[in-house]
């Protein structure tokens, strides 16, 4: 699946957008499955309106976002379903966990979608992620760091063409940055997919094939 | 196995649980609006069968009243200026609102009954007949054929009535039951002179509908044949007729300009009963009311219950879950709760039904012991009805 952006414009930022250059707004540009792009976007850019314009949760946007054929505009809702359970997966910034599911049920709710990936497999991603422990409990009362190695392990239980990240490594440390991505690059190579990572500073967690400045 | 989990799931983020008692009011409200609307359409189908249903012999299905021409200073001394000709008799079968009518046919030969004991009394005793399907309900051994010395007889209703509250009292003699009456035999000395024969006669019924002591027809052909004039022929002095609605102006305008008269006790019932029409009619309205309130309140608390989980069902789509799929699991979980509170409904309308046929046994008026079709068909109505609302409603809710 590859994705294409022709003079995608967030109306929030039209005017911004217009005084400045960018390697993705008011542009056209395409990205082809299999390759791992990093935007580096500073404070302010647009970065997470990028993912969620990508993810179809926002349409507020001139231009066009287009996934192959299906331009996310106009997508029907069931049609955003499929995409969302079979070609495109994401971790959200703000992780977006249900607080009154345990880490567990909060993966199961995924896994149970397409049961791609076994129970025991899960079980393996949860230790090795550091969150054995916390397999039954609360989401409400894990740390943000905690929280975000759950949203992570989330979206690799689903098969997926593309992987976003909008900041995916923001409240951990080192070790287990290196941990989380050493499982992201597993899966994805796996999937064969391609992965789009935003961040606000320069990284070198993937080896990218694009870098875009947004 | 999977999929129950996964529903487990589901029924935490969005079935919040805490919501029991609005639950069991939302169900109450729709129970009492599904079992009065059953209830409506049970009564006006239960008094439609009662008034116009074919397998009707009481006196509350259509109106039966006997009409004979009005006898007046002039045609009083006419000779057979009552009687009906042949061609007054096919114009009553046309009439405005009759059903069908019935000759009355007298004895024209004495009868003679007597009874000795406590209740000795002695009297001449006027006979009627009338076709079997004009009589309230034919009752045990209403037969006679010739030869036959036992003769049935029905009385009406108002002579055992007049003898237990003017006659006895007055006399000093004990009150008598139905039951008490059937088992006393009458002798009857019938005909003339040494051709006299003796019967003896039972009472085996009561009627509400005629007025007088009806024997078999088979007995009063037999009479008239026996000892009346032989070769007369005797002319159809009064008309039982089965009515619609005989409080129709078409009708008794028809009554007036022919000059018939009848019994007005008739026409007031036929106006009881299109008091009893407009009431089961308000019934309806006020039921199909209470029924709109209750889907309303039901609507309502599905429509409260996902606006109580719209952050997890938003989350539920933004991570791939399809608004069919949510809205199917949420259907599946409100639709049973309809089912069960209509069902309820039904039972309830059924065992009202079944105490309302056991009552009109006991007062001689026969309901099936079912709920007729029209109830089953609102049932159905109600139920495609409200599934549909709910579906909608669930799909329209989540949409938002």
């Amino acid at each position: 699946m590859d994705l294409s952006l022709q003079g995608v414009i967030p109306i929030p930022l039209l005017e911004k957008v217009k005084n400045r250059q960018s390697g993705i707004w008011n542009n056209t540009r395409s990205f082809n499955q299999g390759q791992y792009i990093f935007v580096q976007a500073p404070s302010g850019t647009g970065k997470t309106t990028l993912i969620h314009a990508l993810y179809g949760l926002r349409k507020d946007y001139e231009g066009v976002v287009q996934w192959d054929t299906t331009s996310m505009k106009n997508v029907d809702a069931e049609i955003l379903s499929a995409l969302r359970t079979k070609n495109i997966s994401i971790i959200f910034q703000d992780m977006r966990l249900f607080p009154e599911l345990t880490t567990w049920e909060n993966l199961e709710l995924k896994r149970r979608q397409t049961n791609t990936v076994t129970e025991e497999q899960t079980s393996v991603w949860l230790e090795r992620l550091g969150l054995k422990d916390k397999r039954n409990s609360l989401a409400s009362t894990l740390s943000y760091g905690e929280q975000q190695r759950v949203a992570i392990i989330r979206s690799l239980l689903q098969p997926f063409d593309w992987l976003l990240m909008d900041e995916p490594f923001s409240h951990l440390d080192h070790a287990n940055t290196n941990k989380a991505i050493q499982l992201i690059a597993e899966v994805v190579a796996q999937q064969n997919a391609g992965m789009l990572l935003a961040d606000l500073d320069e990284n070198s967690f993937f080896p990218y094939t694009q870098t875009v400045i947004l | 196995m999977s999929d129950q989990i996964q529903k487990g799931i589901l029924k935490k983020l969005l079935l919040k649980s805490g919501q029991s008692s609005r639950l069991w009011a939302a169900m109450g409200a729709l129970f009492v609006g599904a079992t009065l609307l059953l209830l409506a359409v049970m009564i006006w189908w239960n008094f439609r069968e009662l008034l116009y249903g074919k397998n009707q012999q009481d006196t509350l299905g259509s109106t039966f009243m006997i009409i004979g021409k009005r006898v007046t200073e002039q045609n009083m001394g006419i000779k057979n200026a009552t009687i009906f000709t042949n061609l007054e008799i096919d114009s009553l079968k046309m009439a405005p609102e009759v059903q069908d009518i019935g000759e009355i046919t007298s004895n024209h030969f004495p009868v003679y009954a007597m009874m000795g004991g406590r209740l000795a009394f002695a009297t001449d005793l006027p006979l009627e007949c009338v076709p079997d399907k004009f009589i309230d309900k034919i009752p045990d051994g209403w037969k006679w054929e010739p030869g036959s010395r036992d003769l049935p007889i029905i009385i009406s209703s108002q002579f055992l009535d007049i003898y237990n509250y003017v006659f006895a009292p007055s006399q000093n003699l004990p009150k008598l039951s139905e039951t008490s009456v059937k088992s006393i035999a009458l002798n009857l000395k019938v005909g003339r002179d040494d051709k006299a024969e003796t019967y003896q006669a039972h009472v085996v019924g009561f009627s509400d509908r005629i007025g007088s002591v009806l024997a078999p027809k088979s007995f009063i052909d037999y009479g008239n044949n026996k000892f009346g004039k032989p070769g007369a022929s005797y002319g159809v002095s009064q008309i039982i007729l089965k009515t619609k609605d005989p409080s129709n102006t078409k009708f008794a305008d028809y009554l007036t300009k022919h000059d018939y008269n009848t019994n007005a006790q008739n026409l007031r019932w036929s106006k009881i009963r299109g008091i009893v029409e407009v009431v089961a009619s308000a019934t309806g309205v006020l039921a199909l009311l209470l029924m709109g309130i209750g889907s309303l309140v039901f609507i309502l608390f599905i429509e409260l219950t996902i606006a109580k989980s719209k952050e997890s069902l938003t989350l539920l789509l933004q991570l791939g879950y399809s608004p069919k799929y949510v809205a199917k699991y949420m259907t599946s979980k409100f639709l049973p709760l309809v089912a069960l509170t209509l069902v309820l409904a039904i039972a309830v309308t059924t065992l009202v039904q079944l105490i309302a046929s056991k009552a009109a046994v006991a007062q001689g008026l026969v309901l099936t012991m079912l709920p007729g079709w029209p109830v089953w068909m609102a049932w159905v109505i109600s139920f495609g009805m409200l599934g549909l609302l709910v579906v909608k409603s669930i799909g329209n809710a989540i949409k938002k």
